[in-house]
């Protein structure tokens, strides 16, 4: 059996007293896409920044590729270069440009020469359909445009895994659609993904394995058509049922 | 206006026998500024970042210093260094000494301004520069270095100005500045209403000319779609 790019063994994390992750375990198989949904607070975001240790997990052990990134000699830098991540709030960097947004990380991690940095992130924006907002700057682009920098940014570095913290959470309704457009071709292209996400039916659509946390433990664990259609627990029942609702989407077809 | 210009037509004719006296006052005071301007944001960088570091000791001197050197009179910290450090076998010149003081005291004021800006920029920034696997340095380095400098163009303006300003302390301790030359001439002249206001001219004309060269590095670097950009 192939080695999981990503492994947590009972991840704890408390903020206070606030524990936020009880013990979380799980496996991020190669090109596996695994959907990770929950209430808000759940701590489902929280165990995502803990998979890169941007979150210090109080207990429990991480493994990238089969070695623990736990260790006070891991290279945590090198680490995240390989696993990176696409945020609720895009956090392009303000004063570059979409295209210098890309190329910075690929100049200044992978050590890339300008000419090379730069056609990589021409490559990886021509993959979102921005090679047209190359010079634009975040601040002169929709919402929508700037999480597909971000995403462009995030595997330009062609990266092991992509983390995604709710990458459309912060869009206006009409511009998931773009976002989650461009994710479910990453998907297609064999990327392996951890998405935390309240899109159901992307989960329902693009997951391969879909985990449903609760109070900072995982309830439920399956295939999304099992997970997502036919529940076990009441809990992901009732959780469907009202996210659904919210969506104003008709209930997952059986 | 008209009013103006005529003040400085008369202040100009009697002066115009001291122009040379505050030409060369005038570079004293440029001097002074500049140099005390150029080491208060040395130490600004280096106090601003302590103040906003993990490590305990680091912060808690940076703490110490901006604390001590903000909340004691400019002109106590100047005499320390002219008046004090003679006491342990040290003896400054009167330009030296008011630099010294000048530089460190506005280090504390520029260290606060520059922790301001670079706390004022959103968390996530760092957060997505680290995720991409940058380390904390490149980050600061490449892009909360970058915003926090913009934003902190406005505050820091000010205290140039102030900087400025506040070289004519150095009269005291006898520094040659625009200040201590006026107060001679007047000593001679008697002329105390035009030569000082002919002093202010000076000043305002440095000071004007900082805050005018200021906004154009502000316009120069706005960044597109974001924070006071059109």
């Amino acid at each position: 059996m192939a080695t999981p790019v990503i492994e947590t063994r009972n991840i704890q994390k408390s903020f206070g007293d606030n524990k936020v992750l009880k013990g979380i375990s799980m496996k991020v198989m190669p090109k596996e896409v695994i959907a990770i949904i929950g209430a808000s607070g759940s701590g489902k975001s929280t165990f995502l920044r803990c998979m890169n240790r941007l979150n210090e997990p109080d207990g429990g052990d991480i493994l990238f590729e089969g070695h623990s990134i736990m260790g006070k000699d891991i290279d945590i830098d090198l680490v995240r270069s390989q696993m990176t991540m696409v945020f609720q709030s895009f956090n392009l960097f303000m004063h570059l440009s979409a295209k210098r947004n890309i190329s910075l990380p690929l100049r200044q991690v992978k050590k890339l020469k300008k000419e090379e940095a730069d056609r990589l992130a021409m490559e990886a924006l021509d993959k979102v359909g921005l090679t047209d907002k190359a010079d634009a700057y975040p601040g002169e682009m929709s919402g929508g445009q700037q999480q597909r920098v971000a995403i462009a940014r995030a595997f330009a570095m062609h990266p092991k895994v992509l983390l995604f913290d709710e990458p459309t959470s912060a869009l206006d309704p009409q511009l998931i659609g773009e976002v989650l457009e461009v994710m479910k071709k990453l998907a297609d292209m064999g990327m392996t993904m951890v998405v935390v996400t309240h899109e159901i039916s992307f989960a329902r659509d693009v997951a391969d394995h879909v985990i449903f946390i609760d109070q900072g433990l995982i309830l439920e664990e399956g295939p999304p058509k099992e997970m997502l259609i036919n529940p076990k627990n009441e809990r992901t029942r009732q959780f469907l049922k009202r996210v659904l609702q919210e969506e104003n989407l008709p209930p997952l077809p059986q | 206006m008209i009013i103006i210009v005529f003040i400085v037509m008369l202040e100009a004719s009697v002066n115009a026998k001291y122009a040379n006296v505050f030409l060369n006052a005038t570079i004293e005071t440029i001097k002074i500024s500049i140099f005390s301007i150029a080491m208060g944001f040395a130490i600004g960088v280096v106090v601003g970042l302590g103040r906003i570091s993990n490590n305990f000791l680091i912060k808690g001197i940076s703490t110490v210093y901006v604390e001590i050197l903000r909340g004691t009179p400019l002109i106590i910290q100047i005499f320390i260094i002219y008046f004090g450090t003679p006491q342990f076998g040290i003896q400054f010149d009167a330009f030296t000494a008011g630099t010294l003081a000048l530089g460190l005291n506005s280090g504390a004021y520029q260290a606060e301004i520059i922790r301001g800006g670079i706390q004022s920029i959103p968390k996530g920034q760092m957060e997505a520069a680290r995720s991409s696997g940058m380390s904390y340095l490149q980050a600061m380095r490449h892009v909360i270095l970058p915003q926090g400098f913009r934003l902190i163009i406005p505050p820091i303006t000010n205290e140039y100005v102030t900087v400025i300003k506040d070289s004519s302390l150095a009269y005291s301790i006898g520094a040659f500045e625009v200040t201590y030359w006026s107060l001679k001439i007047i000593a001679y002249d008697f002329q105390p209403f035009t030569t000082f206001l002919f002093a202010a001219l000076i000043y305002f004309t440095l000071t004007f000319s900082t805050s005018t060269i200021m906004n154009m590095v502000e316009r120069k670097f706005r960044i597109p779609g974001y924070m006071g950009a059109e």
